[in-house]
């Protein structure tokens, strides 16, 4: 194990570095750049008890240092993840994160509930930036309580270590991620996309309304991490516009034990295999033996 | 599929908002099928995401691309200086399917002939083009058509048949519907609207290649989907299953 080696959930990884959520496809897209086995672990796409067709497009909208998505997470469905896509996983030895979200609290339970335990499994990634569909609409990350009790009723059900992927379009995040850890939570991804619309000035309309990511979001990220990381003890998963190692390496000296790369890798096929070796080149160059001397160190 | 860096060696303006771009390669693209395209990391800054391109032509370490100003990303491309360096992801997704036919009618609009110019090369004297334009000046970016049948429509009037290349594929498709044919296209959505009315009654197969807004080009982020007609899986990515559909499997 080299340098970037971490242990997180109890399990060993052989680097730190993984995908966000949605942004690698099913894995099996990239495989003509580079290997899935790259990384330490493998975000799949956010999966749903029944599938989801997804938005009409427009889908995706530039901007500078950014983008904004409106996907709709399109899956196929937990199940057929599974029986389809699942053994790809096997086949690579590689484990994975398995991202689920869902309307309601049921859905989220049946969700997790399909996903049986599995060597490869390291852990569930909670998306609750979801519309809560009995409460208006409104996200399940946003209220501290909603997010405690979420926690608390899918940890009841799984024995999978359980990630919370929370939101930064809150009042007050750090008393989130305290709610989370308080329920069980046995990690903590931050952040995911920021609510944000676009304006077509020809066409003098609003061609979407989505998530904002890349370069823009990344001070946001830092500052989420930077502050949570104090506030909870358990590992944070950093995410947002990282772009190359330096990115990555600021993430962890914020406070992360791991970081997720998204929208990077549509810019750079080979962003996230850059990302590694230019970590590990760093760490060599800085005399340092293991990424877990600068975890935190900005931290007074 | 592979990422190649390599740089401009020309970029000309070869008739009103149309360009053509020359790249050299620092290792040859791979083997590309007519109707796939690459993914170009534009020159400069400016311009975050990629860029989508039909291949239109690809010999050895050469890339040519023909593209048409439409936005930010095309508009900072046609401001390229010779030398600015680029990189290119490719061939992407998935081209014409090409059956033996007795006929084919090959359908481009404006700068959808970029879409097509690949095809009819590997086509040669079987293809008939129906090519449509605004105005007479844009017909350049079809030099060196030699063997092919070309009908030319201009929606000015000031070349060919006036109006728009479906109503000129109508009247010449009845001479041609004993033949075993099919058709290929690409053009704006509403052309492709219009080509599935009018083939409607003969049950004529056709593919088109079909334009969405992409971010990744290689099936990752989902963003560029077309509705199709299957219920199970309505919306197919654009960059992946396409850009060439069945005019039949798509949700107009």
């Amino acid at each position: 194990m080299g340098p970037l080696a971490v242990e997180l959930f109890g399990k060993k990884f052989k680097n730190p570095v993984m995908n966000a959520s949605g942004t690698l496809g099913y894995a099996v897209e990239i495989e003509p750049l580079w290997g899935v086995e790259t990384m330490g672990a493998c975000v799949t796409k956010g999966l749903s008890a029944l599938a989801h067709h997804g938005n009409p497009v427009p889908r995706v909208w530039e901007e500078r240092h950014g983008m904004i998505n409106s996907i709709g997470l399109q899956n196929v469905g937990v199940e057929r993840f599974f029986s389809d896509h699942f053994p790809f996983f096997v086949e690579k030895n590689t484990p994975i994160i398995v991202n689920f979200f869902g309307f309601s609290e049921d859905e989220y339970l049946s969700c997790a509930e399909k996903i049986r335990p599995h060597e490869l499994i390291a852990a569930l990634e909670m998306n609750l930036s979801c519309p809560n569909i009995k409460k208006g609409g409104i996200s399940f990350g946003k209220e501290a309580s909603t997010v405690y009790s979420m926690v608390r009723s899918v940890k009841g059900i799984t024995d999978i270590p359980l990630i919370a992927k929370l939101t930064p379009e809150v009042k007050n995040l750090t008393e989130i991620a305290i709610a989370a850890y308080e329920a069980g939570a046995d990690g903590l991804t931050l952040i995911n996309t920021l609510p944000a619309a676009a304006v077509d000035v020809k066409k003098r309309n609003v061609p979407l309304k989505g998530g904002l990511s890349g370069p823009i979001l990344r001070p946001v990220a830092l500052r989420a991490v930077h502050e949570c990381s104090k506030a909870v003890p358990i590992p944070i998963i950093g995410v947002g516009g990282i772009m190359d190692a330096q990115d990555a390496l600021a993430f962890f000296m914020a406070g992360a034990s791991a970081v997720q790369v998204g929208t990077a890798t549509f810019v750079d096929p080979f962003a996230i295999p850059k990302i590694i070796a230019g970590m590990e080149a760093w760490l060599v160059s800085a005399g340092l033996d293991s990424i877990r001397a600068i975890t935190g160190v900005t931290h007074e | 599929m592979d990422d190649i860096p390599g740089r401009i060696i020309e970029n000309i303006n070869v008739a009103p908002g149309y360009f053509r771009l020359v790249i050299r390669l620092e290792r040859p693209l791979g083997k590309a099928s007519p109707g796939q395209f690459v993914m170009l990391k534009i020159p400069g800054e400016e311009v975050f995401l990629r860029r989508p391109f039909s291949i239109f032509g690809s010999r050895g370490k050469t890339l040519v691309v023909m593209y048409r100003v439409a936005g930010k990303g095309t508009g900072c491309l046609s401001q390229a200086l010779k030398k600015s360096p680029v990189m290119v992801l490719g061939p992407l997704g998935r081209g014409f399917t090409i059956k033996k036919r007795d006929a084919y009618l090959v359908v481009a609009g404006g700068i959808g002939f970029a879409g097509t110019r690949m095809l009819l090369e590997k086509l040669g004297e079987k293809a008939t083009l129906f090519f449509g334009v605004g105005a007479k000046e844009e017909l350049s970016v079809a030099e060196d058509l030699s063997g092919i049948c070309v009908h030319v429509s201009t929606l000015d009037g000031s070349r060919g048949f006036r109006g728009d290349v479906v109503s000129l594929l109508g009247q010449h498709l009845d001479a041609c519907r004993q033949k075993d044919m099919e058709v290929f296209a690409c053009g704006p959505a509403g052309m492709v609207k219009s080509l599935r009315a009018l083939l409607e009654s003969g049950h004529i197969p056709c593919q088109v290649s079909v334009e969405e807004r992409m971010a990744c080009g290689m099936g990752l982020c989902f963003g560029c989907v077309v509705a199709t007609n299957d219920e199970i899986n309505p919306f197919k990515r654009v960059c992946k299953e396409g850009p060439v559909f069945s005019i039949w499997d798509l949700s107009l």
